[in-house]
């Protein structure tokens, strides 16, 4: 049973990194919860979908123009939508929310509420330390593993990284330094998303794809980012690999219990919030506390 | 005779000089005016129900502008007093077999004291981490409900609740009577000098706590007054649609109460209500449009987003503004074809 | 002159009968979430029914035949309970529909209920099952006699088709793999329709020679349930008795298929009844087992369904599925019409009562609660399991002395008897 919960921690867990670290990004750097989050999540699991199974692509093809447009079009988005009303923190809330369901809502109408499989991506399973997981899974560990070397690389020994980390921790000073916040604020916009519509090309093949599919994990990445400290990347990566464990610890030892698991993660939330509300390593800024 | 006719006379004059000065207030006279009278004009029964629940909203949106709006306690789950009320009130009916007459104001109590029990909690937090906390808290009540099936009805809720009245005028009168004395109540206490007090602990808490205001004990009032309303009108929901169910509870609803707020101008109570009265009609017509159908939560979540950038205070402070203006001596709002202001004189062309 | 003024009046007189004869039109609603499978089902089923009705002439109510039309109410209940209430008071008061057919999702179905019930319509129930529905019938008869539930069968029956399913299966592990006690895992929805399910299960499946090696309660919309079937491969499961209406049941069988679980799953599927469960598990959720209503068009429950089926996959492209039940309730409303001679909702109340027809899912007689009848001759839906792509029926087969024309054998997984082979047994 051991072995099942590590491997059922790990996959789950990779798959909420990926999403929790974007929406960390964006938060730290723009302050903005972004709740259209895992709407470009599923997205990008739809226009996989669209581009394997209906145009016929080939994989990597596919896997790349889905990326890259819903990247572009949360540039759009953010330009359009977010910027103008930069200043006001409510109507920043009410237009992701608004957004998200607009997406939702086009591709119930394009799709229909239907449930699509993807196809996956390699098929076929294997014993992993006794314990049976397919292929699919294993790439699922292996990109996320690779996609946060590669954001720790870009933030840490890049330019741009610094200019994002720097915004991040102090929004004025930066201004004052020089640095475009804006320019800033949209270049984070657009990895975060990106980090977003990867985990949904790679996931999709492991769920089920329909137009509702953002809204459960919205609330298992917000009990991770308050678990974790809104704004701090380490800390949303610990979370998501907390409460990944937890969410199977619980279903291979209640199993008749295991419809908690969302419950379970609202209930840390709430319990973190209570006790701790910059989470385990969050920052905590003085209007905020 | 004279004796008589003065205190209507005495009336008339303050209609002239308080409500018929100012363009926004007529128009709210001549709204109250049309719920009232319109039944005279149509009784068809589907027409009644939109605006019965229109009023039942807009009691809903307004209790989360009094929080949200007012104090700057951005709450996410105000569903939760909704529920709270809609439940508490089937569950009396259908277990204890009460009259409607009791339920209602005994399930807006217990909303009450649901506010009270969630905004202890909550003065610990500010903003993102208090809007975080609440959207959790009506998740966990309906996980509650989910546990004890047989006690909540499950997903099925709690059906074959009693009407106030089996008279569809009637139901009419009692929702949009319940309406204009809540929200009249709930007007009047933001412009009260409790209002003032959550304004100040919007703007800046710490300024107010120096000035001796106990801001805990504010806070903490806010989420009662604002439970007390959402119940009231969760539970007159439950008594029209005759089923309390989960749906009462959904995080959509929550999203809702917030996009009628942000919609219509935070801190003005009447904001919310002028929203849901103009977006919950708009979303029933085009849903009786077969080509368009398909199109409603698209359309609204459009039209939102359109209101949000070219209005970010919301539909009512701009329309205000496009009817009234504010003298620079005195602060008091004119007429905008006013070239002097009513109270102080001074002139209002520049 | 005399001619033409002659001609003129003959002309008018003309017109005016004609236009006399013009009949009013019957209406019904169809009511249901248009945007989703079962509401596009609503529809189309009734849409089948109504063409075939207007082309053979209408429905004869006295002396006049009447056309038959139709009007689609969304009444986005999946999303919304109020909206639903809002759509049936809207067709009731502005499109004056004299019947109403349909419902989905139990909490607004109970909504809906109780508005056509205020305004005396006829409702005929098709989609929603619960017991509730026609206990209120018999709780309070004179304002919900106008309710009737066409299809599926309630609630309450579809357990015992399933224990007699399960039966059969048993049998059939019993003989093939020489397992005298096979092991049951049961996966079920923890909501509130299937917790009667669960414990009838864990008290009679002992007693039927099974083993129940432990209860899973998944979420609906859960998207990884990996956990449990390893949990579940662990116990030695060889069969995992489903519960489930979401789409877990998606993910239930392409995992299962993925990660070769050698177990057979059967119980209640709702989504692995749709056509789209083959595409949606990517192809992996072969040997799933559930009940169903139509199965995949070869299976003769009357001698009406699969002609009904072939029609419907024709029209449509797609299989039906259960709420298409819509074409035997219009069918239903027009031979009660037809006998009433007219069309008043009390004068066809004690008709309706009176209904024992045969129609596409099987024989029609409603209790006194205004339920469908059930047991071996009445109606009991089927069980199909998917084969390598196709909704195959194998039960009933020989079940009480009933067995379906067109049913087939049930397969065991390859996995399971790729294991008695190696003698793990």
């Amino acid at each position: 049973m051991l072995t099942d919960i590590f491997v059922t921690g790990l996959v789950n867990g990779g798959v909420y990194a990926l999403l929790a670290v974007g929406f960390s990004l964006i938060f730290g750097v723009a302050r903005i919860v972004n709740i259209a989050h895992t709407a470009f999540y599923m997205l990008a699991a739809y226009m996989v979908y669209t581009f394997l199974n209906l145009a016929g692509l080939p994989l990597l093809v596919a896997v790349i123009l889905a990326v890259g447009l819903v990247t572009a079009l949360s540039m759009v988005a953010y330009k359009l939508v977010i910027e103008p009303v930069r200043e006001y923190e409510s109507a920043v809330l009410i237009a992701t929310i608004a957004l998200a369901l607009i997406f939702q809502e086009a591709l119930l109408l394009i799709y229909g509420g239907h449930f699509l499989g993807s196809p996956t991506l390699i098929p076929g399973q294997t014993d992993l330390f006794g314990v049976r997981v397919t292929y699919q899974q294993l790439l699922t560990i292996a990109v996320v593993a690779l996609v946060l070397i590669g954001t720790w690389f870009l933030l840490n020994r890049t330019r741009l990284g610094l200019a994002i980390r720097a915004t991040a921790n102090d929004l004025e000073v930066a201004n004052l330094m020089g640095m475009n916040v804006s320019r800033v604020a949209m270049y984070t916009v657009a990895i975060s998303v990106a980090l977003a519509a990867i985990a949904g090309v790679v996931v999709a093949p492991l769920f089920v794809v329909d137009p509702l599919m953002w809204l459960a994990p919205l609330v298992t990445i917000l009990a991770i980012v308050v678990l974790g400290g809104l704004g701090s990347l380490k800390g949303s990566l610990i979370g998501a690999f907390v409460i990944a464990y937890v969410e199977a610890i619980t279903v291979f030892t209640v199993p008749a219990g295991s419809f908690l698991k969302g419950a379970v993660a609202l209930s840390i939330m709430v319990l973190v919030l209570l006790i701790r509300p910059e989470g385990l390593f969050g920052v905590a800024f003085e209007e905020e506390r | 005779m004279s004796a008589v006719l003065y205190p209507v006379r005495r009336a008339f004059a303050n209609l002239r000089a308080d409500v018929f000065a100012l363009p926004s207030r007529t128009i709210v006279l001549l709204f109250i005016l049309g719920l009232l009278l319109l039944p005279l004009y149509s009784d068809d029964p589907y027409l009644l129900r939109i605006v019965i629940m229109a009023c039942v909203f807009a009691i809903f949106a307004a209790s989360w502008d009094l929080l949200s709006g007012y104090t700057g306690q951005v709450n996410f789950g105000h569903a939760l007093f909704f529920g709270t009320g809609a439940y508490a009130a089937a569950l009396l009916h259908h277990h204890f077999d009460i009259t409607p007459w009791i339920t209602i104001p005994v399930g807006s109590v217990a909303a009450m004291a649901m506010g009270f029990l969630v905004g202890i909690p909550c003065l610990r937090l500010r903003r993102t981490y208090l809007s975080l906390a609440t959207l959790a808290f009506p998740l966990i009540l309906l996980g509650i409900l989910f546990a004890f099936p047989d006690f909540s009805g499950g997903e099925l809720g709690i059906s074959g609740v009693d009407r106030l009245f089996r008279n569809r005028v009637a139901n009419y009168y009692a929702a949009v009577i319940l309406m204009l004395v809540l929200c009249f109540a709930m007007w009047k206490i933001g412009t009260s000098k409790l209002g003032l007090i959550f304004h100040a602990i919007r703007e800046d808490e710490v300024a107010a706590r120096a000035s001796g205001i106990n801001t805990p004990r504010y806070k903490l009032l806010a989420f009662g007054l604002a439970g007390l309303f959402a119940g009231a009108a969760g539970a007159f929901f439950v008594h029209f649609l005759r089923i309390a169910g989960p749906s009462t509870l959904e995080v959509a609803l929550s999203f809702q109460a917030v996009i009628w707020g942000i919609f219509g101008g935070v801190a003005t109570i009447y904001g919310p209500v002028v929203a849901v009265f103009v977006l919950y009609p708009l979303t029933e017509l085009i849903a009786t449009f077969p080509e368009l159908r398909e199109f409603r939560l698209l359309i609204l979540a459009v039209v939102v987003l359109l209101v949000l950038l070219f209005m970010p205070q919301g539909l009512t402070p701009w329309i205000r503004n496009k009817i009234e203006h504010v003298c620079q001596r005195c602060k008091n709002r004119n007429a905008i074809w006013r070239d002097e202001c009513r109270i102080c004189g001074a002139s209002l062309r520049h | 002159m005399l001619r033409r003024t002659l001609t003129a009046v003959v002309a008018a007189l003309a017109v005016m009968l004609s236009t006399a004869h013009a009949a009013d039109p019957i209406k019904i609603g169809i009511v249901g979430p248009m945007a989703f499978v079962q509401g596009e089902n609503h529809w189309n089923g009734a849409v089948l029914a109504a063409d075939e009705i207007n082309k053979a002439g209408g429905i004869k109510v006295g002396n006049e035949s009447r056309p038959l039309e139709l009007v689609k109410v969304d009444t986005n209940e999946i999303l919304s309970v109020p909206d639903a209430a809002n759509a049936m008071e809207r067709v009731i008061t502005q499109d004056e529909v004299d019947f109403v057919v349909g419902g989905f999702r139990t909490e607004a179905v109970l909504a809906m209920q109780d508005i056509a019930m205020d305004y005396e319509k006829i409702f005929l129930g098709v989609g929603a099952a619960h017991d509730q529905l026609t206990l209120r019938v018999g709780q309070d008869y004179d304002t919900y006699k106008y309710f009737f539930h066409v299809a599926p069968t309630k609630a309450s029956d579809l357990g015992r088709t399933l224990f007699a399913v399960l039966g059969t299966i048993a049998g059939q592990i019993r003989a093939e793999l020489g397992k005298e006690k096979p092991k049951v895992a049961i996966m079920a929805e923890k909501v509130a329709w299937t917790q009667a399910i669960v414990k009838a299960a864990e008290a009679n499946l002992p007693k039927m020679g099974m083993e129940v090696v432990g209860l899973w309660q998944p979420s609906p919309t859960a998207t990884d349930v990996t956990a449990e079937l390893s949990a579940i491969r662990r116990a030695g499961a060889d069969m995992i008795f489903t519960v489930i209406s979401g789409p877990v049941g998606i993910v239930l069988g392409r995992q299962m298929g993925e990660l070769e679980i050698p177990a057979i799953p059967f119980g209640i599927n709702v989504e692995a009844q749709k056509e789209g469960f083959w595409q949606a598990t990517g192809g992996k959720g072969n040997y799933v087992a559930t009940l169903d209503t139509y199965g995949g068009g070869d299976v003769a429950i009357s001698d009406q369904t699969i002609p009904f089926v072939k029609k419907f996959e024709q029209r449509f492209g797609v299989l039906p599925a259960y709420t298409a039940a819509t074409y035997d309730a219009i069918y239903l409303l027009k031979e009660a019409i037809e006998s009433a001679g007219t069309t008043d909702a009390d004068d066809l109340v004690p008709i309706l009562e009176k209904t024992d027809r045969t129609g596409t899912g099987g024989r029609l007689v409603f209790d006194k609660n205004h339920a469908p009848t059930y047991g071996p001759g009445y109606l009991t839906g089927i069980a199909v399991q998917w084969q390598d792509g196709k909704k195959v029926a194998f039960w009933p087969n020989n079940w009480n002395g009933v067995t379906y024309k067109g049913v087939k054998s049930f397969q065991i997984p390859k996995a399971m008897l790729a294991g008695k082979k190696d003698g793990k047994g």
